[in-house]
């Protein structure tokens, strides 16, 4: 496996699985948003209730720069301090991507052990 | 346990100052929002504190140019600029300790074995690459400075432009005073046939005598003339000043994007001369030739400071290369 992911073309976005250490969080993030749009705290309620992982403060904003640098979200304008953040169309085809990605590498090993390990 | 609101909000804030003031600039708020909510429901949390101060110490190190992804064009390009003069400051500044001291030795007698000797030239020759590499980086810098004053644009590179030609000017008049306080620095008649000009030697002396390890030996110290003593705690400030100085106006100063790849392909050929500069440093720390006993041994001699150094480039060359990398990786991407 490559130790850094290779530099995208000028102009395009890197894809999820290029942001390293981040690509779990920005996943549950962006799967998050994809119900719709939510600040900080609601993501974070929303994320553990989702997947069962409580985002440490830290992690969930690092993985929303970046993801917000990215262009896979946007910021909403909010009357209080609580910034809502949703998805943009080329988030959307992002996650689209790679939940499709991680759905056949699912899709795979579960038949796999079905058919080797079945028995025990 | 419940937090009141008040202890929540002055703890939220004083957890995001971990994170430099840019990204506070733009996520403090929502991010003292989020703090509030957290620290209510769970006041005391180890993994939480750890958790913060680690993400802000990589928010600052990402501000300076030397974490996170290299997304941000024109500023991670400034930014790895900056990390890249301050890296080459410091290598400077130990490493030309060392070179002329070397080069104030030969002019008493040249050395005697291969490894000095080829370390020395290596040296010579690697830090004659990076003065006129400097001179190219410096006057197009100049110039934008300049250029951005003229055009009124420059209240935030105003400043550590004044900063960098205060200590300039510091460090060139007070070099100049003392660069002959000593015989062996360029003041005898044997001053030209050094491998490098008397002067150049002396001067370079004078500027890095503060990084000295008669610091560890102040019966020595007090040996010393009054104003070499003052000179020796006002140049590493001014050498500071410099450095901080040269950094701020590179993280502010408006850079097109052909001058940013041209002082970034600069910068590679200054890492390599890096390279050259510190391999030749080795190869004269670690010239275990035996010496004719006709030869001084403490002119060319090593000592524990020399290794120190060796070990400050070394870390400065890493450094120097990252700043690049990333930098030239930016150019790739959006450079605004």
């Amino acid at each position: 496996m490559p130790r850094r992911a290779k530099t995208p073309e000028a102009g395009t976005p890197a894809p999820l699985g290029s942001f390293g250490r981040y690509a779990g969080p920005a996943t549950l993030i962006m799967s998050s948003l994809a119900g719709g749009a939510k600040h900080g705290y609601a993501l974070t309620k929303d994320v553990e209730s989702m997947a069962g992982v409580r985002l440490a403060p830290g992690t969930l904003y690092e993985a929303l720069a970046r993801l917000e640098g990215q262009g896979f979200i946007e910021a909403l304008t909010s009357e209080d301090r609580r910034r809502p953040y949703r998805l943009t169309a080329a988030g959307v085809a992002a996650l689209r991507v790679h939940l499709d990605a991680q759905r056949l590498v699912a899709d795979e090993g579960l038949r796999r052990l079905d058919a080797g390990w079945a028995s025990t | 346990m419940i937090a009141s609101g008040a202890t929540s909000a002055r703890r939220a804030r004083r957890l995001v100052g971990w994170y430099p003031r840019s990204w506070r600039a733009r996520y403090g708020d929502e991010f003292c929002a989020l703090l509030e909510c957290e620290l209510d429901e769970h006041p005391r949390s180890l993994r939480r504190a750890v958790n913060i101060a680690w993400s802000g110490t990589l928010a600052r190190a990402s501000a300076a140019g030397l974490a996170g992804m290299p997304d941000e064009g024109a500023r991670q390009v400034r930014a790895s600029l900056a990390w890249l003069a301050a890296s080459l400051a410091a290598f400077l500044a130990v490493g030309l300790t060392v070179w002329s001291q070397l080069v104030v030795g030969w002019q008493w007698t040249s050395p005697s074995t291969p490894g000095t000797t080829l370390g020395i030239v290596v040296m010579s020759v690697a830090a004659l690459v990076l003065a006129v590499l400097g001179a190219c980086a410096v006057v197009p810098i100049v110039v934008a400075v300049v250029v951005q004053m003229v055009r009124g644009r420059a209240h935030r590179v105003v400043v550590p432009a004044a900063v960098v030609s205060l200590a300039t000017t510091v460090l060139v008049v007070g070099a100049r005073r003392f660069e002959n306080g000593w015989p062996g620095t360029g003041g005898h008649h044997w001053a030209q046939q050094g491998l490098v000009p008397g002067g150049v030697a002396a001067f370079l002396w004078a500027a890095t005598l503060a990084i000295s390890s008669y610091w560890a030996h102040p019966g020595a110290l007090s040996s010393f003339p009054g104003p070499e003593i003052a000179w020796m705690v006002v140049s590493p400030i001014a050498m500071g000043a410099l450095t901080i100085g040269s950094t701020m106006t590179l993280r502010h100063v408006e850079l097109s994007a052909k001058l940013a790849r041209y002082e970034l392909r600069l910068g590679q050929l200054a890492a390599v001369a890096m390279t050259a500069f510190l391999l030749g440093a080795i190869a004269w720390l670690s010239d275990s030739s035996p010496r004719p006993r006709s030869v001084p041994s403490d002119l060319f001699h090593v000592g524990a400071i020399d290794v120190v150094a060796a070990v400050v480039m070394a870390l400065a060359l890493v450094s120097a290369y990252q700043a690049v990398s990333r930098g030239i990786s930016a150019t790739t991407r959006r450079l605004a």
